[in-house]
């Protein structure tokens, strides 16, 4: 369960202020998957970055089973970003100068998991976005965007997080692959409990999801969406 | 995948820019631990130099140096007036004796030369002459003879008419004994035993002796062999070997023991007097004076020119200290710099780790490690480096200070010092010159760990840097 309360961040860029993300509030349950989708430069990947700890709200608050990001010290951030999120960012953010695999290990490695069952993991979660086997020891970058975006998909799911945030993680995928992502995704949150806020611009995903929001001009608001359920009956 | 392996993968990431880094910590940490090495050789070349010869007086009676004799012998009272003179650290007294055996009293009495005292003996030292079995191992030499000949001279007036006609005989030196009451030999240095023991206690009567290596030699005598000296019975204890052929033209016996068999107990040849550190020596040496009176005992300082030596040895150890000290700043500073540059180039990357999770203190030991992976392939070169240099650095540091010592040790010329048997005089350059700077394994695994120990705190400050990058850096430029 997340709950964002009256979320707002600004900027100061010169001596104007923008405000990407304005008085956002909405409620999410644990194992939605739920959508954001928006025009480039209306606040998406800022309220994510607020909703995965890596920034601070200007004011408001995001709280997380009954705990409050607002009034979290850093340190318990930091773990609250190890253990409870998983993120895919829009460029990806993988090392550039480590394998596949070890991209994948690393937050495992923070987690503290020994290094045989965090290396097996890894190879499981490299099968499931269908990174071929031969290429999870190559260099980051010595793989394709395609390739990237799956690698930094696997490290996302890798300590198994309660939340996932994902920028645009079918951007630079082929119809087949992104299909197959949105697969991952849903199974993930149904199976698994995960709940899954992606935000997109992809029709197909956007439309797989339970929910929808729409941001503009930093201002949030949900649309309505066919469930999977009824997806599922007119299908 | 572990911190470590991340970061020696990281300090190779860019193997152009990490060949250039490690070649120029190289040549810091080469630097550094050239300059050491240099420092520790000269360190413990002065500290040889203060320990034996440069803190050393000797008190002769007075009037009893250069050639005009006289004087009254010095006592063991007078002895004890020295130790007591502040910063003595210690006093040795010595009883010399002539030593002659009955071939060459025979010789010198058939040219005539029978009225010698021995007092007033080559280079004025009160000696006194006995009889002994052995042979002197040491032929006088033109210089040896032209004093035998002047001293019997002067030693007999109504000889001198005598002796004129006669061809001077070759003489062999005559033996110096001398009475001891340390083991040390008669300039101040602890005696180099090559064989047997010592004479155990040097303040009581012994019929034990130590032998010159040479002289026993000669006489084929070895540890555990008797002589005579005075037709008394001695037992050879130890050889030592003094380094040089007059030197080892020698022996000693107890100092009571020689007191006795010149039948002058409580009398002393001269006293060599320790004192406590280089800088007390001056201080020393005028209230050592003033404690036992001008007419009384002349104070010499015998390794004056040591005194110059060990002062530029000085300024060649604080150069060379000063030098390493540079030399490990500017390896710090390098690593310092280095590191800096790379958090910042790395700013989002280390916003990406933190994004994932990573806590504060495992980014910055990474970055910790990956210069000390840089600093630890410079020691390697670096070490290398000042295996090959450090020889050749601390012998131009020393030869450029030496010339103006030699000069000085020259000057010391042949005026001579009482005595002292082909002593160190003028050795002052040999000296210098002997200082090897051997990069010992011990004192590069000193400098190499100053050299860790200053690249950690080099990179602790870009390592801290690193916890103030903030998880949102991951989106700059998105
Ligand atoms: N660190 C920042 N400083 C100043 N302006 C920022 C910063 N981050 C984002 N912005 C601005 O906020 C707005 C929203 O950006 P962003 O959240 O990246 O949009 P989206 O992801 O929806 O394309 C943009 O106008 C962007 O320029
Ligand atoms: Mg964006």
């Amino acid at each position: 369960m997340i709950e964002v309360k009256n979320l707002v961040r600004t900027f100061k860029s010169g001596d104007r202020t923008i405000k990407p993300v304005n008085d956002v509030s909405f409620e999410l349950e644990q194992g939605a998957l739920a959508s954001i989708v928006g025009k480039s430069g209306s606040g998406k990947s800022t309220l994510l970055s607020l909703l995965g700890a890596l920034d601070k709200p200007t004011s408001g608050d995001v709280v997380v089973n009954g705990v409050s990001l607002a009034t979290m010290p850093d340190g318990k951030l930091t773990n609250y970003r190890r253990r409870d999120i998983g993120f895919v960012f829009q460029q990806f953010n993988l090392i550039p100068n480590l394998s596949a695999v070890d991209n994948v290990m690393l937050p495992m490695e923070f987690a503290g998991v020994r290094k045989g069952v965090r290396a097996e993991r890894a190879r499981q979660l490299l099968e499931q976005v269908q990174l071929d086997p031969y290429k999870h020891v190559r260099r980051i970058n010595r793989l394709s965007g395609g390739e990237q975006q799956r690698v930094a998909i696997a490290r996302a799911l890798a300590n198994e997080p309660k939340l996932i945030l994902a920028d645009e993680p079918t951007g630079n995928l082929d119809e087949q692959t992104g299909e197959h992502i949105i697969e991952l995704l849903s199974t993930l949150s149904r199976d698994h409990n995960t709940t899954i806020l992606v935000v997109t611009h992809d029709r197909a995903l956007a439309n797989k999801t339970d929910r929808r929001f729409r941001l503009q001009q930093g201002r949030l608001t949900e649309e309505p969406v066919r469930t999977r359920a009824t997806a599922a009956v007119t299908g | 995948m572990s911190v470590l392996a991340r970061s020696v993968g990281n300090a190779f990431r860019n193997k152009v820019r990490t060949a250039a880094v490690v070649a120029v910590l190289a040549v810091a940490i080469g630097l550094a631990l050239a300059m050491l090495v240099a420092n520790q050789a000269v360190t413990g070349k002065v500290a040889e130099l203060n320990a034996s010869v440069g803190t050393v007086l000797t008190v002769n009676p007075a009037g009893g140096q250069g050639f005009e004799g006289g004087g009254e012998p010095l006592t063991s009272a007078q002895a004890a007036t020295a130790a007591a003179v502040p910063n003595v650290s210690s006093v040795v007294g010595t009883k010399a004796l002539r030593l002659r055996n009955a071939a060459e009293i025979a010789a010198e009495a058939a040219a005539g030369q029978t009225g010698r005292t021995g007092q007033g003996g080559p280079g004025g030292q009160s000696a006194t002459s006995v009889t002994t079995s052995l042979t002197a191992a040491v032929d006088a030499g033109t210089l040896g003879n032209r004093n035998q000949a002047t001293s019997g001279t002067a030693g007999s007036t109504s000889g001198t008419t005598g002796s004129t006609t006669a061809a001077a005989p070759a003489f062999s030196l005559p033996i110096t004994a001398t009475g001891i009451d340390a083991e040390m030999d008669s300039t101040g240095k602890a005696l180099q035993l090559t064989q047997g023991t010592g004479l155990g206690n040097y303040t009581a009567a012994s019929t034990g002796a130590l032998l010159g290596t040479t002289l026993a030699t000669k006489n084929g005598l070895s540890v555990g062999s008797t002589f005579t000296i005075q037709d008394q019975t001695f037992t050879v204890q130890g050889l030592f070997d003094s380094g040089t052929a007059f030197g080892n033209n020698a022996l000693y016996v107890t100092l009571p023991t020689a007191q006795t068999l010149a039948a002058l107990p409580d009398e002393l040849s001269t006293m060599i007097v320790t004192v406590n550190s280089m800088e007390n020596v001056d201080a020393a040496k005028t209230a050592l004076q003033a404690a036992l009176g001008a007419d009384k005992a002349d104070v010499t300082q015998g390794q004056r020119n040591l005194e110059t030596a060990v002062s530029s040895l000085d300024s060649v150890k604080n150069i060379s200290f000063i030098a390493f000290v540079a030399a490990l700043g500017t390896a710090g500073l390098i690593i310092l710099l280095i590191m800096v540059m790379l958090v910042r180039e790395r700013r989002r990357e280390i916003g990406v780790l933190k994004a994932i999770g990573a806590p504060n203190r495992t980014i910055g030991l990474q970055f910790v490690l990956e210069a000390l992976v840089l600093v630890a392939l410079g020691s390697v070169v670096g070490a290398a480096v000042a295996s090959l240099a450090s020889g050749g650095i601390a012998s131009a540091l020393i030869s450029s200070s030496s010339t103006t010592s030699a000069a000085t040790a020259q000057r010391g010329g042949p005026g001579g010092f009482p005595g002292g048997p082909g002593g160190p005089l003028g050795g002052a350059s040999q000296l210098l010159t002997s200082v090897t700077a051997s990069a010992s394994p011990g004192v590069i695994a000193a400098g190499i760990a100053a050299v860790f120990g200053v690249a950690i705190i080099g990179a602790l400050v870009p390592a801290l840097l690193t916890a103030r990058i903030r998880p949102i850096e991951v989106l700059r430029g998105e």
